[in-house]
């Protein structure tokens, strides 16, 4: 409890001195409580998820970090690995393969880098996996774009 | 304009030498061959400030005279380190200016007398068999500003046998071989020399600060080590190579090797809790992979899923690796360095 509490803390404190050293990631503590944790994340380019800002909800457990948070998309996103409804993420690093030298921002830096090389092989989102397992990348890549657009993107007008 | 002098000055029979040189010249910073020219140049100009006077009529006034107007810093060179040789590298200017017939008859005769007992006399019997086979090296050096990677063994050989030679010989000739003040120097030893004021200028412009450090030092220590030599003292003060060589680590052996490796895995706060590592901390190596964390961490990752962080491998042997903690966390990380050191 007290040594997570005080890595959250670090972890923070690194965060807000290096709030600009990566500009697609934005990680924001909850106000009461440290183990809350919201980011926003651009989505990379040249994928369907361009342009797009993402909205991740931490729960960071208390044996963190030998526990990995849960994380889970809170923007709708269309992606094989991203449970459509839930915002469910499957990721080695947020389960088997978490090692407690990952921090926040690295968890971070690992979904972005899920949303540029998805693993249709072990789907969350079946219909997307299913297009691109048969091969439709271009069926995949304009419903992820739909969604970026309809669900990511400030609404204009 | 060392290089310019040095190169103008350069004896025909160096002719490929000089090529090579000149090509490794293009990729070498004109800097760093400055640096290395003058210090090692400094360096036997002011041990042989006092041999200069006595001998310097006898044994170059042949070549001085012979070149005339050609003379320059490499003959001043030649000169200085002649007398400071005696046969040794007398024995180089054979090889590499037969040209110089005056002086290479002298020293050829005194070589006979000299080169033998010059080399058993030094120690490190690796010196002896690289200046034996070094002669172009050195012309090479002097013109293309220092090898850096073939020649440089054969340098520091030479500077061993230098300073081994010099131990010997000329803290009994030379009462006053002390360095005099590094900027004087220069030109204490050019003027009496009637060296002309090209190189003066050469050397009074760029004065070392080191050298007057590491002279009395090079004569107060006799052994002449290899520079790959595992017992050779890190703390060495002698031999100018620590200072006229810019990357001077690349050359020992394990011991800085192994300062570098652990020197990158080593942070000055455990990656998992973020607190600062102390002693203990910092001395705990528990996995292969070099990751290192706080014991309080290491425990608590061994009473949960008891995988390496840093490789995700589980530990090994936990027990064992309790017991170093416990008992012997020294012997635990001595013997890793060894190994690191037979490895590196």
């Amino acid at each position: 409890m007290q040594a997570s509490r005080a890595r959250l803390f670090k972890e923070y404190k690194e965060v807000q001195r290096e709030k600009m050293a990566d500009p697609d990631i934005q990680l924001v503590c909850d106000d009461s409580n440290i183990f809350k944790w919201t980011a926003l994340i651009k989505g990379p380019s040249e994928t369907p998820y361009e342009g797009g800002i993402f909205q991740l909800a931490f729960a960071v457990p208390e044996q963190y970090p030998l526990q990995p948070p849960q994380v889970r998309f809170l923007t709708k996103i269309f992606h094989p690995n991203v449970h459509f409804k839930t915002g469910e993420i499957c990721l080695d690093i947020l389960k088997n393969a978490w090692s407690p030298a990952w921090t926040l921002q690295s968890v971070c830096r690992a979904i972005i880098a899920l949303m540029a090389h998805p693993e249709p092989d072990s789907p969350l989102n079946c219909d997307s996996g299913n297009l691109l397992r048969s091969g439709d990348i271009r069926g995949y890549q304009s419903m992820a774009r739909m969604y970026t657009r309809l669900a990511a993107m400030p609404k204009k007008g | 304009m060392v290089s310019d002098s040095i190169t103008t000055a350069s004896i025909p029979p160096a002719q490929n030498a000089r090529d090579f040189g000149k090509k490794k010249r293009a990729h070498r910073s004109a800097k760093l061959k400055q640096c290395k020219l003058d210090a090692r140049r400094e360096q036997w100009l002011s041990q042989c400030t006092a041999k200069n006077k006595g001998c310097k009529d006898e044994n170059n006034g042949g070549v001085q005279r012979r070149n005339g107007g050609n003379r320059s810093l490499e003959d001043l060179e030649m000169n200085s380190r002649g007398e400071e040789m005696d046969g040794s590298i007398r024995q180089y200017r054979d090889l590499d200016s037969p040209s110089n017939s005056p002086t290479s008859e002298i020293g050829s005769v005194l070589d006979a007398a000299d080169s033998g007992t010059n080399f058993t006399g030094s120690s490190s019997s690796g010196s002896s068999s690289s200046g034996g086979s070094c002669s172009g090296c050195i012309t090479e050096d002097e013109e293309g500003g220092g090898e850096d990677d073939g020649c440089l063994d054969d340098w520091e050989a030479v500077a061993d046998a230098l300073a081994a030679d010099e131990d010997g010989k000329g803290q009994s000739q030379n009462p006053c071989s002390e360095s005099p003040p590094q900027g004087d120097s220069v030109g204490q030893v050019v003027s009496p020399s009637q060296v002309t004021d090209n190189s003066m200028g050469v050397g009074g412009g760029i004065p070392k600060p080191e050298c007057p450090k590491t002279i009395p030092g090079a004569s107060g220590n006799s052994r002449a080590w290899r520079p790959d030599d595992a017992f050779r003292p890190q703390s060495l003060p002698n031999l100018s190579k620590q200072q006229s060589l810019p990357n001077p680590h690349r050359h020992y052996g394990g011991g800085i090797a192994w300062a570098c490796n652990s020197a990158v895995p080593a942070p000055s706060s455990c990656p998992v809790c973020y607190e600062d590592l102390d002693f203990t901390d910092s001395s705990f190596l528990p996995c292969l992979c070099g990751f290192r964390l706080c014991l309080f961490c290491h425990k608590r990752i061994l009473e949960e899923d008891g995988r390496c962080p840093g490789c995700r491998k589980p530990y090994e042997n936990p027990a064992e690796v309790e017991a170093s903690v416990n008992g012997g966390s020294l012997t635990f990380r001595l013997a890793r360095s060894c190994s690191m050191i037979t490895r590196s």
